[in-house]
């Protein structure tokens, strides 16, 4: 059971990772490899507010939020916009590990190497369920995720932005047409990543202390997710993310603890090889794809 | 002879000399360098060298293969490893380790393009941003094999039981610098080279040449894998200690500019690269997170600002320079004519033969039950409305994409789902709807792209520019400004194609066809986006193709040219074909009519 709500709760980080990765992905067909970045300058920014600045835990997480999404949209402006064409173009892939790094590093000029603390939610209370001894925060991880994932596809199935969303994911030229500003519809993408990946951050701080090298690792887990569910799928994004907490939390008992943590690269690497795109796409849905439209 | 056509960057021409005069002052610098520099500067730059034999391997699966990969330092420091591991704990010589470095850095290449046959870019970035975190944590955690965290000492470098001092290493490994220098000077100057860069450009078209794309991909990657992996091996035997830390996620990064700086797809790219990013961060005392930040900033800023990097901002330069004069001067060629290409007319009477061709795209049905003979010798147009799935049974012909049903069956050979690469060696040649020209090599370039089927030399002899090498390439660029002179494009041969217009584009695809040899033509709407005077040029010459034998099956819409140079149309609509005939045939059938024109209307 301990497993069982660690695994969900790693998952659901990984999960809102790959969410914010697909929407961005799903607009734009662009990998934000710069995403574990903004995650951990989201963490880092709301434990500034709660430790120097004495703020309490909500307002941080605003701030935090707030600054997340200038970063993206800082980010989309200067290492994006200007690339034109992304589809024949791997500039983006170049220009996103720059931004990266210009973040870790600033990270660690402003807040120091050394690993913070960083308060758990309800103070690091536990409760004891099925005999399992559970911290609320993981629970609490989980409820936010699920939360954040399912108003994300409420808005996306539901409302006239959702529609539009959609159809700029679908062709950005066409929807122009149809009086949808895509860059204004991309923008917000990443700026709605954006502030996923402050909420992201600021909840899985508690756990791996927040540094600026907190995210380096689950950022990739975050792609390893984003690969299981499928790119620009974001609710096979979603679903991943919990899998591979799943996965993680139970291969343990076989593997030893320093191979753990490679498990995830390898199932990314096998899904790309048999399935590139997704596990959602293995029901074979888009088979029959037109090769009339490469030509 | 004219030897300059194989050479695929002009400015050799004008300022050989100076060129000359510079590669020897600085081979005299290179090899002078021990006696005059300390031992911080000498070690200063046998790293660089070592970093140079890096960015070059990086350079020859990204730059020219546009395989972006992230791999770089962990298979960096797999061959590092690999290396110590054999001279450390087996006690074998240098030279062992270097072979060992090469096999295991062969083999993670190899895990890397397993799936480069069908994924994009990111895809690849992915995976190798994988495979670097998986190789550090095998580096980190396999204790036993890499005496993890704590690094790796190595016994002093000897080669051949021969102690080495200093300044014998940095000749060492300035002497593999130069091997490898020539060994992907070789390789890049032979079709090999333009092989990778029509890869990167387009993959269809380079299908459509005959380029098997996922094993150039493999070679590309295998190739750069190795060098690195030498590198890697040297790194090792020089510093004498290695630990995981090395070959992390920041010396991936430091590759990756130092090759966008200097220019991604150049030979002195990598050089130039990182010469200036080694040695500019030594005049400024700057903290490491500055200098880490600088360097994402300049992968931000000239990656959109300067593209092509240091030496394609000067490759640019000096092609605008540059004129054609020297092509001109070919002088003695005698006259060509279509007649060069004449086909025989051996093989059953009707080239192609098309049976119950079927193709659906989910529940759509594209290409439903066609059948379509194209008589050999002949024009034979395909027309239909748009939509009607014209192209998609062209694509199917060629291979491009692959039938539902039915059969396809080319000078008595069935060859129906054949790959495209293997479909052009049968004879087939095709140009496309849209122009797929290889944007990053030259117009002459592009049409000897045409010939490389019948290249035969092998990787070895492009590496040692043996005499078959020099005498192919010579009759192939000379063969390729034959094709151009026969479309009239002689004087644009050392242009980059996208300076041409769209119809002298259309006609280098021709030119590309024409230069494969080919039997049956295919021509996919070679009218569109031409004017009046260039559709007249261009019927003219799919005239004189005809009548050397060659078949062409063209898909058209401007009425005026199927009608004038058809011998054969053939009508579809919603992927059933609706009339067939001559085009006299053809253009009186009511059923065409009312395809084209809508119901006839009583008068009311």
């Amino acid at each position: 059971m301990q497993q069982l709500i660690f695994g969900l709760a790693n998952g659901s980080i990984y999960a809102l990772m790959a969410l914010a990765i697909g929407m961005v992905s799903s607009t734009t067909g662009i990998v934000n490899f710069a995403h574990a970045s903004v995650v951990m300058m989201g963490a880092m920014v709301s434990w500034w507010m709660m430790v120097i600045c004495g703020l309490s835990y909500l307002p941080a997480l605003f701030v935090a939020i707030a600054v997340s999404i200038v970063l993206n949209i800082v980010m989309y402006e200067t290492c994006v916009k200007k690339l034109g064409d992304l589809q024949n173009n791997v500039g983006w892939i170049i220009t996103l590990f720059g931004a990266s790094i210009i973040l870790d590093n600033i990270a660690r000029m402003m807040f120091g190497t050394e690993p913070q603390a960083f308060p758990y939610l309800f103070g690091g209370k536990m409760v004891t369920v099925f005999g399992a001894n559970i911290m609320l925060h993981e629970l609490m991880m989980i409820t936010i995720a699920v939360v954040i994932g399912v108003v994300y596809q409420t808005i996306i199935k539901r409302t006239r932005f959702g529609r539009a969303v959609r159809a700029v994911a679908f062709r950005p030229s066409t929807s122009e047409l149809m009086g949808i500003k895509s860059e204004k519809i991309i923008l917000s993408c990443f700026a709605m990543a954006g502030a996923v990946a402050a909420v992201g951050g600021a909840l899985i701080a508690p756990i791996t202390f927040a540094s600026y090298t907190m995210t380096y690792s689950i950022g990739l887990k975050g792609f390893a997710a984003a690969v299981l569910g499928g790119f620009g799928n974001t609710k096979g994004a979603f679903i991943g993310g919990f899998i591979l907490g799943l996965i993680e939390a139970f291969i343990c008992i076989f593997v030893p603890a320093g191979i753990k943590d490679s498990i995830s690269f390898v199932i990314m690497i096998i899904v790309i090889i048999f399935l590139p795109e997704g596990i959602m796409s293995a029901k074979f849905f888009n088979k029959n794809l037109s090769a009339a439209e490469k030509v | 002879m004219p030897s300059f056509l194989t050479r695929t960057c002009p400015p050799r021409k004008k300022y050989s000399l100076w060129l000359i005069i510079l590669k020897f002052a600085l081979l005299c610098f290179c090899l002078a360098f021990p006696l005059m520099a300390g031992n911080y500067y000498l070690r200063f730059a046998t790293i660089l060298f070592i970093y140079v034999i890096v960015a070059i391997g990086y350079d020859i699966s990204a730059g020219y293969c546009g395989l972006l990969t992230l791999s770089a330092a962990a298979i960096f420091g797999a061959g590092a490893y690999a290396s110590a591991i054999t001279v450390t704990t087996l006690k074998m010589p240098f030279l062992a380790g270097l072979l060992a470095a090469m096999v295991v850095t062969g083999l993670i290449s190899f895990l890397i393009s397993l799936p480069a046959y069908k994924v994009k870019g990111n895809y690849l970035a992915l995976i190798s941003l994988g495979i670097l975190e998986i190789v550090q944590r095998i580096l980190n955690d396999w204790t036993s094999l890499t005496h993890g965290a704590a690094g790796f000492f190595l016994p002093a470098w000897s080669i051949f039981g021969l102690n080495l001092s200093n300044n014998a290493r940095y000749y060492v490994i300035f002497f593999f610098l130069i091997l490898i220098m020539l060994f992907e000077w070789g390789l890049i100057k032979s079709h090999w080279g333009r092989d990778f860069i029509a890869v990167k450009n387009d993959e269809i078209a380079a299908s459509g040449v005959g380029i098997n794309n996922r094993k150039y991909k493999v070679i590309a990657l295998l190739i750069s894998s190795v060098i690195i992996g030498i590198a890697g091996s040297l790194y090792a035997s020089y510093s004498e200690f290695i630990s995981p830390d090395t070959f992390g996620f920041y010396l991936t990064i430091f590759i990756l500019l130092t090759v966008i700086i200097g220019g991604t797809g150049t030979l002195s790219g990598p050089a130039i690269g990182v010469t200036i990013v080694m040695i500019v961060p030594e005049f400024f005392n700057a903290s490491p997170d500055l200098k880490q930040i600088v360097f994402g900033g300049l992968l931000i800023v000239l990656t959109q600002v300067m593209p092509g990097g240091i030496a394609g901002r000067l490759k640019e330069r000096f092609r605008a320079i540059e004129d054609n004069r020297h092509i001109e001067d070919l002088g003695d060629r005698p006259p060509v004519s279509f007649e060069k290409y004449r086909v025989n007319a051996d093989g059953p009477e009707y080239i192609l033969e098309v049976k119950n061709l079927t193709r659906r795209f989910g529940g759509l049905t594209a290409v439903g039950n066609l059948d379509l003979k194209v008589k050999r010798g002949t024009v034979h147009s395909l027309i239909g409305p748009n939509g009607a799935g014209k192209t998609t049974t062209v694509n199917l012909i060629t291979g491009i994409d692959k039938p539902s049903e039915g059969s396809v069956i080319f000078n008595g050979e069935d060859i129906t789902g054949m790959e495209p690469y293997d479909s052009v060696k049968r004879g087939i040649a095709r140009t496309y709807q849209h122009v797929r020209l290889f944007k990053d090599l030259r117009v002459i370039d592009n049409v000897a792209m045409g010939g490389r089927i019948y290249y035969t030399y092998s990787m070895a002899g492009a590496i040692f520019h043996s005499r078959k090498k020099r005498k192919e390439e010579k009759e192939a660029y000379l063969e390729a400004y034959d094709c151009l002179k026969l479309i009239g494009l002689e004087s644009k041969s050392n242009f980059d194609p996208g300076s041409l217009s769209t119809g002298q584009q259309k006609l280098v695809e021709i030119a590309r066809a024409l230069c494969e040899k080919p039997k049956l033509m295919v021509l996919d709407e070679p009218c569109a986006g031409l004017n009046e005077t260039e559709i007249a040029e261009l019927s003219e010459i799919i005239k004189k193709i005809r009548d050397v034998g060659i078949t062409v099956l063209m898909i058209e819409h401007h009425m005026s040219i199927v009608m004038g140079i058809s011998d054969y149309i053939t009508v579809i609509d919603y992927g059933k074909k609706i009339a067939e005939g001559t085009t006299a045939e053809v253009s009186v059938d009511p059923v065409v009519r009312k395809a084209y024109l809508g119901e006839e209307v009583a008068a009311c």
